[in-house]
């Protein structure tokens, strides 16, 4: 009996060594913070990798700053979407050669406040009357405290912020603070996106009135009708005291400096990697609505889009993707 | 070799994913006024408790702490200690977060009681029903929190109810299995003698099984207390405050130092709980015999 236990541990320790070495191989990790933007961006980078460079390839996921951490430690090796104003060592990171900076995938995102659209204009398919129709801007907040209450604290609104770590949740604390909505909302911690995104789903699934931050794009952004309310123009002295709008921030392609040095050809296509919001928004509309996955939906996307691989690749590198899709 | 004796075979597929989303969308778009009852009855209790942890002064908590522990141990040094402990919590900063986590806690631990104890005795009396109960028992422990918590949110909206939810899920098993442990393991000449006295069986309960079950019953209570306060930073990723936002705010800004001090605040507290509980547990031994 006891031989036998014995024999069964040896087994399945060697089958798992076995699988640690098959992961250990050069394989390229990439950084997963947990948005879906990001995760899709992997995929397409991943499939690329696989299809044109014959590397295997991995992700690694975890919070924003772990997986930050990793890459600058180099158990990351990539990181597709770099939101560089929500880390704050970024600037100086880049400057110390601990990360390489290759390029821009996108600069035109938004993020703010947003409320559903029914809120404002009502939606007769639902039952649902206007209850703010002269919501339009953030200012405008603090004649409405009432139809968005706090249920822990009755008497005060209830606007739904940004996530604590990401340097734009400073920025909303000054913005509410700034238009004096401080005395009339609570500014609450929604402790973790999912969460926050689940508040809002379940809100706007109720029909019930809800003020959150978030971002565009995302699958949240895509799939309900929300709207941004609107700001001062973006100056760049007002935004750090969340007196303006947000303007777009540089998302980057991001690389450990040691696999820079062993991946040059790799890199040179992260570093032409350039996408959209748009078609950032039209890729993950399409996983949402086909129930697809992050691989499937890189290649669905990168057949609606060939044009992009002669953008990103060397023609017969192109030529090599193109075939396998 | 065929492929199907390699390859787990993909003509065995069944999609559960999307029945389950259609049935919470369901649940959130119609069931609303339900879930809001809930929510409300729960956030009076909540409101309730913390209005009572909240009128105990400073003083008063340390105080109580040492005196209890003198009482349970009798030993000044650890009451010494423990008051000592406490006040470490009130000189970090961090005194009154600590009350909105006992707040938490305190709600999250009443209602496991209420809930759990009532079916702890109820399965001590059925071997069916305790074969019933005990594979949802295991499913509430194991199930990963974050996969309840988001549909939680969901129906409950952000915030401290869905966190006490939460941990009565990932709390209450203990007690159901201790107190229904406890009391089957009673001797049955006991229970013989109670019943040729004459004693009906809620006499026999509230007479003999309980008070006999008490000590594996108080063991139930500790541990689901300590498996509370365990669930108070994944309480936090949905929004709950107290310590367990201070934890999840120092990771999330990698300030290390600002994540060890809740961290310690927690451990604090854990362990008082931990050992008043247990001295209380003993006392009632020393008690029934």
């Amino acid at each position: 009996m006891k031989n036998r236990k014995i024999a069964w541990l040896c087994v399945l320790t060697s089958l798992m060594m076995m699988l640690f070495a098959s992961a250990s191989a050069q394989t390229a990790v990439f950084g997963d913070a947990g948005w879906d933007s990001m995760k899709f961006h992997n995929a397409v980078a991943m499939l690329i990798a696989k299809e044109a460079y014959g590397m295997d390839s991995e992700e690694m996921s975890g919070s924003t700053a772990i997986t930050y951490n990793a890459l600058k430690r180099g158990d990351i090796h990539i990181y597709t979407e770099t939101w560089t104003d929500s880390i704050a060592p970024y600037q100086q990171d880049v400057a110390d050669g601990k990360i390489i900076e290759l390029g821009i995938n996108y600069d035109d995102n938004i993020q703010g406040l947003y409320v559903p659209r029914y809120v404002i204009e009502g939606d007769e398919s639902r039952g649902i009357v206007p209850m703010a129709p002269d919501l339009k801007t953030v200012a405008d907040l603090k004649d409405y405290p009432h139809l968005f209450p706090d249920p822990e604290d009755p008497g005060k609104g209830r606007i739904y912020g940004a996530i604590s770590g990401w340097m734009v949740d400073e920025i909303m604390r000054k913005k509410v603070e700034f238009y004096g909505l401080d005395s009339l909302y609570n500014y609450m911690d929604p402790g973790s996106d999912p969460a926050l995104a689940a508040a809002i789903v379940g809100a706007y699934e109720k029909g019930d009135p809800i003020v959150a931050y978030y971002w565009e794009p995302a699958w949240i952004t895509g799939k309900y009708d929300l709207v941004l309310l609107e700001d001062a123009p973006y100056e760049p002295e007002l935004y750090l005291k969340g007196e303006c709008a947000c303007p777009s921030i540089k998302l980057t392609v991001c690389v450990n400096p040691e696999f820079y040095q062993n991946n040059p050809e790799f890199c040179e296509f992260l570093s032409k990697y350039a996408t959209s919001s748009a078609l950032t928004s039209e890729a993950l509309a399409y996983m949402n609505d086909y129930d697809a996955d992050y691989p499937e939906t890189a290649h669905w996307f990168l057949q609606q889009h060939p044009e992009l691989l002669d953008q990103w690749l060397p023609e017969d590198k192109a030529e090599l993707v193109r075939s396998a899709l | 070799m065929p492929e199907w004796f390699t390859r787990f075979p993909q003509a065995l597929s069944l999609d559960i994913k999307k029945p389950i989303d259609d049935a919470i969308e369901y649940m959130v778009q119609n069931w609303g006024g339900f879930f809001d009852g809930v929510s409300d009855t729960l956030r009076a209790l909540l409101l309730w408790v913390r209005t009572a942890v909240n009128i105990i002064p400073w003083w008063a908590l340390i105080a109580t702490v040492f005196v209890l522990t003198l009482k349970t141990s009798g030993r000044l040094s650890r009451a010494l200690l423990y008051a000592g402990l406490l006040l470490f919590v009130g000189i970090i900063g961090l005194w009154e977060m600590m009350y909105a986590t006992l707040t938490i806690i305190v709600t999250s631990v009443i209602l496991s009681l209420l809930l759990g104890f009532p079916l702890g005795v109820l399965i001590s009396f059925s071997d069916r029903a305790s074969r019933l109960v005990r594979p949802v028992l295991d499913t509430m422990q194991t199930m990963p929190s974050f996969v309840y918590l988001i549909p939680a949110v969901m129906l409950l909206g952000l915030g401290n109810v869905p966190a006490v939810i939460a941990t009565i899920i990932y709390a209450m098993p203990p007690i159901v299995r201790m107190t229904s442990h406890g009391i089957r393991q009673v001797d049955r000449e006991v229970v013989e003698a109670a019943q040729s006295f004459g004693s009906t069986r809620f006499q026999l309960l509230t007479k003999v099984l309980i008070p006999q079950a008490m000590p594996t019953i108080m063991a139930g209570v500790n541990q689901t207390i300590m498996m509370a306060i365990s669930m108070v930073v994944t309480c936090s990723m949905i929004g709950a405050t107290g310590l367990g936002s201070e934890v999840l705010k120092g990771i999330n800004r990698l300030e290390s130092g600002r994540g060890f001090a809740a961290g310690t605040a927690i451990v604090i507290v854990a362990i008082i709980i931990d050992r008043l509980t247990q001295g209380f547990a003993k006392g009632g031994v020393e008690h029934a015999e």
